[in-house]
């Protein structure tokens, strides 16, 4: 990975960054969420102020076949506004915290948008072409005084500058108690689940007037609460497969056809605390900020504050692999829980395509990416076992210019270039990133710029 | 009550604190015990300022309840063996510690460091700066204030139908046991109200019913048949339209006790609840 190049290592290029220059960063303009579409084409974002900004990825320029295509601004609209609930005297925040786009049907493009309370469907459309020729009324609009219509005309269409429209087409409300942390399209493309921190519902694209409640985790009394839902996904080729992860450490795996409400799991997937770890903060360090099936849906992906660990669904008493993301933090958890950073929930995500045909061999790739402090990603390749850390910055704003490796220095001796843990920025964290589903791109997400990476073509 | 005064300690008292997790991560020498209680008081310490939040983090509240209690019992089975060293901590009635309501709890500091903190345990000395800002807090106070920051984390749940979806072809499967389960919660969701009700801050109820003497705001209505049993009288004010929105509401009893401020609470809670009903109603 660190640049020897040859064979299947990737090189990391900065591509584009997107968002405001200055420091000072507006607080409606933090990123919360980024998704690249099903093909790829589009990058959505969904921002602290309840904006959704769409992108899309500009069509290849044949002759320019050092780079692909360009992601520039496709769409910006309001999807969710703040809101009072009266009744509760509580402010409804309009941060997005998930956006899921649906497969392409037709023409238009649907995704997945949802607030703490409330989901919404937007339709995104574009119309390049505008009817004219109206018998009442004028080019500008205006009204047509009837008298003065000698002829009859057909309207005919005729192009015009690309406009993109979203507008919003469910709004699937009233459902959540609690803050929604999850929203997952299941494979049959019709339902999704919404999870918040006691509940999963399940949904009908098409109904907005009910839901059905699978997930119920809250006791009867709240005292006993010790537990709660932090992030729940769909099984990717079976619809009535579903995980959700939770604040101790534990996945579990529902079938829905087992029974009504599915609150006795299939599997429970777990592991053992190691003793010589066990610190105040074990329990908060294992919960699980993230959960994702990878494409074949044989393994799963989880995320806690330290680590990344890959699950085998046949196995549950243990994860197949570990990787550690930051294990020199292990030390500063103290620090971390009194600044709350010890809290912060990174995501995770699963390079996009699985394999490469090159020179007549087909290549399997394996790789996870997820954010740390400092603006640094890691990145594990499961196949070579070899793991890089790279950095979001301006500072590496040459496009086809490999990005260097960063390391930090845990403890000793500083070597040149290296990063010590007293010196990181616990303010700059990557908390989202994405992978392209079929070429080498990444989109990196700091508090409010997001990056695009793509690997150096030869 | 955090008055101005404490205020200014409670930022003292933050300083101290990075200045005491660094500590902890950086030392080794610091001895488990003061680590552990170090750990405890931050817990409590973000537990009281959860409490304040309007909407407290459930995530985090759970989390940090958990880390408590486990200190706690860590705690608890330590003393139960040695009884002598380590100190559980002063008793609630100690007069430098104030503020524990019946029916919530407000987590307060104490106002200095008290002679027992220095007396009771023998691993600190007054002298030592980390050891005099460390705060103790007996054990019942504990199981006490992660109580109240779960309850109060119970949120109103909509008092509507119980929803479920409706199968519309054979192949759906029956789901009577939903139905069942959603009805149970809306019951357990009312005692969830009262709760909610329960702990509902005096603070932030309009001051200028308090002022007025009951007496003259209710001196058109004949409260005679209301004034002896019931602690929570239900009002009968001449407005029809919210009338049978009103009577949900009048079920949940905001004071528990028959006092007469409770009383005025209660009536200003109600009078507060009318209004919100009013907005709903749209009347």
């Amino acid at each position: 990975f660190l640049g020897a190049g040859g064979g299947n290592d990737i090189q990391w290029c900065f591509s584009q960054v997107k968002g405001a220059v200055d420091d000072d960063v507006a607080e409606a303009d933090i990123i919360s969420t980024v998704e690249f579409n099903h093909s790829g084409e589009l990058l959505a974002t969904g921002d602290k102020g309840g904006r959704v900004v769409i992108f899309q990825q500009e069509q290849e320029n044949k002759t320019q076949s050092h780079s692909r295509g360009e992601y520039n601004v496709y769409s910006t609209f309001q999807s969710h506004e703040p809101e009072f609930d009266y009744l509760k005297s509580l402010e409804i925040e309009e941060k997005i915290n998930k956006i899921r786009w649906l497969p392409q049907k037709n023409a238009a493009q649907f995704l997945l948008s949802t607030n703490d309370k409330t989901i919404k469907l937007w339709k995104i459309s574009e119309r390049d072409k505008r009817p004219e020729g109206y018998n009442l009324k004028e080019e500008d609009g205006r009204y047509r005084d009837p008298t003065t219509v000698t002829t009859l005309r057909v309207p005919v269409f005729r192009p015009m500058d690309l406009m993109v429209e979203a507008s919003p087409r469910r709004i699937f409300a009233n459902a959540h108690t609690y803050h929604i942390n999850s929203i997952s399209i299941n494979s049959d493309y019709e339902t999704y689940l919404s999870a918040d921190d006691l509940r999963i519902n399940l949904w009908h694209l098409e109904i907005t007037d009910r839901s059905f409640n699978i997930v119920d985790i809250k006791p009867a009394n709240m005292e006993e609460l010790t537990e709660v839902i932090t992030a729940a996904e769909f099984h990717p080729n079976s619809c009535s497969t579903f995980v959700y992860s939770s604040s101790k450490g534990t996945i579990r795996l529902c079938d829905m056809r087992a029974s009504a409400l599915c609150d006795r799991h299939s599997k429970l997937f777990e592991e053992p605390e190691d003793p010589s770890n066990r610190s105040f903060f074990s329990e908060i360090i294992s919960s699980i900020s993230d959960v994702k099936f990878s494409h074949s849906g044989r393994y799963m992906m989880t995320r806690d504050y330290l680590s990344v660990k890959i699950w085998d669904l046949n196995m549950e008493n243990r994860p197949v692999e570990t990787y550690q993301v930051h294990e020199y933090l292990r030390s500063k958890l103290c620090s971390l829980y009194e600044n709350d950073c010890i809290f912060d929930k990174f995501e995770c995500c699963w390079n996009g395509l699985d394999r490469q045909v090159e020179f007549f061999s087909v290549l399997h790739f394996s790789i996870v990416m997820t954010g740390s402090y400092n603006n640094f990603f890691r990145m594990f390749d499961r196949n070579t076992k070899r793991d890089i850390t790279l950095e979001a910055s301006r500072e590496n704003n040459k496009p086809r210019t490999v990005l260097k490796p960063r390391k930090v220095c845990a403890s000793g001796k500083r070597k040149k270039d290296e990063i010590s843990v007293d010196s990181l920025d616990f303010n700059k964290k990557i908390l989202h990133t994405a992978w392209h589903p079929k070429e080498n791109i990444i989109a990196v997400a700091t508090t409010n710029n997001l990056y695009i990476f793509q690997d150096k073509m030869n | 009550m955090l008055g101005r005064g404490l205020k200014r300690k409670l930022s003292d008292y933050e300083e101290n604190m990075a200045g005491l997790s660094s500590a902890f991560d950086s030392s080794r020498n610091l001895p488990y015990p003061l680590k552990r209680q170090l750990v405890l008081n931050m817990c409590l310490t973000k537990l009281q300022t959860y409490k304040m939040l309007v909407e407290p983090n459930l995530h985090r509240s759970v989390l940090i309840a958990n880390t408590v209690r486990q200190i706690q019992e860590e705690m608890r089975q330590e003393s139960s063996q040695q009884p002598v060293n380590i100190c559980p901590g002063i008793a609630p009635s100690s007069p430098s510690y104030t503020g524990m309501e019946s029916s919530g709890v407000s987590l307060q500091l104490p106002s200095g460091i008290t002679q027992q903190e220095s007396n009771c345990c023998d691993l600190r000395s007054v002298e030592d700066p980390i050891e005099n800002s460390l705060l103790i807090v007996s054990d019942d106070d504990m199981s006490s204030a992660i109580s109240s920051i779960l309850k109060d984390l119970d949120f109103v749940e909509d008092i509507s139908p119980p929803t479920c979806l409706v199968p519309t072809g054979d192949d759906q499967p029956k789901f009577p046991e939903n139905t069942g389960l959603k009805l149970e919660d809306d019951r357990q969701d009312l005692k969830g109200a009262e709760c909610v009700f329960g702990s509902f801050e005096i603070s932030n109820s309009t001051s200028y019913l308090k002022d007025l003497a009951i007496d003259d705001i209710f001196e058109d209505i004949d409260t005679s048949m209301y004034d002896s049993d019931f602690c929570c009288p239900p009002l009968m004010p001449p407005r029809s339209p919210s009338l049978a929105a009103e009577e949900p509401l009048k079920t949940f009893p905001s004071c528990n006790s028959s006092s007469a401020s409770n009383i005025q609470i209660c009536r200003t809670d109600l009078s507060e609840l009318d209004h919100i009903m009013e907005i709903l109603v749209g009347s």
